[in-house]
């Protein structure tokens, strides 16, 4: 049973995490030109643009005729896939298209809707708009019999660096072909680990199958799974002010994943189309040293893997560690201090040396947790255990640590047992 | 006599009405509810200040008639917007004309049902019809219909407690409290990060699990 403090709900999420996202990044977020920008200026794939209004005259300058058979007009700030045209392809007269459902659009009809969306009827706030043009994704073939006239994305949540949920959205009839769950979509909860869906949800209920067919929603596999999840970190590393991220991908047939937009304020249905608590997630990845996005990817994997995936994933997310390790023990002043560690298997709790201790300002009072007698070679002994926070190969541990004298003995700091689940210890070198 | 007691009997004696001295007091008291009924329960309504001044809409006018002006307009503002739709207008002149026909529609119920009503509380539930018809265009007809029935709940409370006798008694006498109380209330909600409770339906599987 999951406990009830390790649920995202509305208020944890506005209160402590909403609170990640600055001003600028939100800008960047409700803004789909800005995203596109700055994705493309670090060389991160958005579909190509092929037109901007930002006035009335361009809308009646623009030469509507030179466009490609398909293409999709858009709101910059629109929201909940509203004041979107698909076009699907070119009809029979020139200045005339159908759209995803056959009906037919026309010069005119295109022009009424870009001005509408300039004069913000699509924003936030009614507040005046840009609208453009984009190239349409070419849906990818796995996913044609999932998705009703619409494009499916994936949402990934990125904090800290790290993935740490991520859904398929899969537009319905009732969705209008749009990939918003709130009007009527249908989230699959996707294992990290592998890629693989697992539950799926629409409009708060519970689901095996697309409704209305005998589809299963669990059990297919994403393609090009590692590059989506990596996709997911690089945007939030060129993003820092973005600290608690949705990031939407679409997988094109040709052009493989791309991101379609940012959200700065994902919402909570994600945990329901996984069956699992965000909120323990979110601590437990924060305050990692993530390094880079690769790193990201492993940490999600291996954190946040499904149980069926155990086997899968097999070696890949555990970490091999040699006997003798550089760790950072955190200082009470929250400094890194390297250090040689011993990893004992042969011991159950870490141990760390009393004058370093001491000396890192780790045996004040409000850190000590107790005092406790062992049973050693050298006899019994009375030791204090302590909180200690240390990087051990990049994850961060916290765990206690009883406090020895280890003047004599080769490192100042011994990894036990209780905190090396999912490492592996090499017994020699080489 | 403290300070708060002082300065509404100063007030009164001055020709200030009991009745906005009253309201001005409940207020407070009226939003904290609105406020605790988003972060504890999960009621979201319009916003803070429509569901706070329709309870002060249906203490003016009535309780009845208040709903009555309001479901008119609502009704009138949705049928407006299906006939506007058609005509295929920019935003801002479409607005106007779903406006022109709640206005002609308001103005046929006061000649159906004559009423006392006078045009504030009228133009204030105008004011929440635009609300209505804008997460219709955002959101969606369930959402717009679920929305509108979640203020309404939470108007009816407020009015329920804004029309206590006893309450407006209460206010007159020890206004620190009504005062004091809202306060400090709002800055232990505004700190709550638990769950709200319809989130444990929502998360009931999870729950389970």
């Amino acid at each position: 049973m999951a406990k009830t403090s390790s649920i995202l709900g509305l208020n944890a999420r506005n209160r402590l995490f909403l609170s990640l996202n600055k001003k600028f990044g939100r800008r960047i977020a409700d803004s789909k030109l800005l995203t596109k920008k700055i994705l493309g200026k670090y060389g991160l794939p958005t579909p190509k643009l092929y037109a901007v209004f930002t006035n009335p005259g361009e809308v009646f300058d623009f030469p509507w005729e030179t466009l490609p058979d398909n293409f999709v007009l858009k709101p910059s700030s629109g929201f909940g896939g509203e004041g979107i045209v698909i076009v699907k392809k070119k009809a029979k007269w020139a200045g005339e298209w159908y759209l995803m459902d056959g009906s037919i659009i026309n010069i005119g009809e295109l022009r009424l809707r870009s001005l509408d969306i300039l004069a913000g009827q699509y924003s936030l706030h009614n507040l005046p708009d840009k609208a453009f043009v984009e190239e349409r994704i070419k849906i990818a073939k796995i996913f044609r019999k999932y998705a009703f006239q619409g494009t499916p994305d994936v949402r990934v949540i990125v904090f800290n660096k790290v993935p740490v949920m991520a859904m398929l959205r899969l537009p319905t009839a009732q969705s209008k072909g749009k990939a918003n769950l709130h009007q009527g979509a249908i989230g699959v909860g996707i294992d990290l680990a592998t890629g693989i869906t697992t539950y799926g949800v629409v409009n708060g209920q519970w689901i095996k199958y697309i409704p209305g067919t005998k589809i299963k929603v669990n059990g297919l596999k994403l393609p090009f799974w590692d590059n989506i999840l990596t996709l997911a970190i690089k945007t939030q590393e060129v993003i820092p002010k973005l600290g608690y991220l949705g990031v939407d991908i679409v997988i094109d047939e040709d052009r493989g994943p791309m991101v379609l937009e940012l959200n700065a304020r994902p919402g909570l249905e994600i945990q329901n189309a996984n069956l699992a608590p965000l909120k323990k997630r979110l601590e437990r990845v924060e305050g990692l040293e993530v390094r880079d996005a690769e790193h990201g990817v492993k940490i999600a994997k291996t954190l946040f893997a499904e149980r069926f995936a155990d086997r899968v994933m097999a070696e890949e997310g555990i970490k091999t560690i040699n006997v003798w390790e550089n760790i950072k023990v955190v200082s009470a002043k929250k400094e890194k201090v390297e250090l040689r560690a011993k990893i004992d298997t042969g011991a159950w709790h870490s141990s760390i040396d009393k004058n370093l201790a001491s000396k890192l300002g780790l045996l004040k009072k409000d850190n000590v947790l107790w005092t406790k007698t062992y049973k050693s070679g050298l006899g019994q002994e009375k030791r204090k255990v302590i909180g200690l926070s240390f990087y051990l190969a990049g994850r961060k541990i916290r765990t206690i640590a009883n406090v020895s004298n280890r003047g004599s003995l080769r490192t100042p700091v011994i990894v036990g047992r209780r905190d090396l689940a999912g490492f592996l210890v090499k017994p020699r070198e080489g | 006599m403290n300070i708060f007691q002082s300065i509404i009997s100063q007030a009164i004696v001055n020709g200030v009405s009991v009745e906005t001295i009253v309201l001005l007091l409940l207020l407070p008291l009226v939003v904290s509810i609105v406020a605790a009924a988003r972060h504890f329960i999960g009621f979201r309504g319009f916003g803070i200040l429509i569901p706070a001044t329709i309870s002060v809409v249906l203490a003016a006018t009535g309780v009845v008639n208040g709903i009555l002006v309001f479901l008119t307009i609502l009704a009138v503002a949705t049928f407006a917007r299906m006939v506007s739709r058609k005509l295929k207008l920019q935003y801002l002149p479409r607005m106007a004309v779903v406006l022109w026909f709640v206005s002609l529609g308001v103005l046929a119920m006061i000649f159906i049902f004559p009423t006392t009503i006078s045009i504030f509380p009228i133009l204030i539930l105008i004011l929440l019809a635009e609300n209505f018809i804008e997460v219709q265009i955002e959101k969606s007809f369930r959402e717009a219909v679920q929305l509108t029935l979640e203020t309404l709940i939470i108007a009816l409370i407020g009015w329920f407690i804004l029309s206590l006798k006893s309450l407006q008694q209460f206010v007159l006498t020890r206004p620190e409290i009504v005062v004091l109380v809202p306060l400090v209330f709002n800055v232990i909600l505004g700190r709550f990060t638990g769950l709200r409770l319809f989130e444990y339906w929502r998360f009931r599987r999870l729950l389970r699990r």
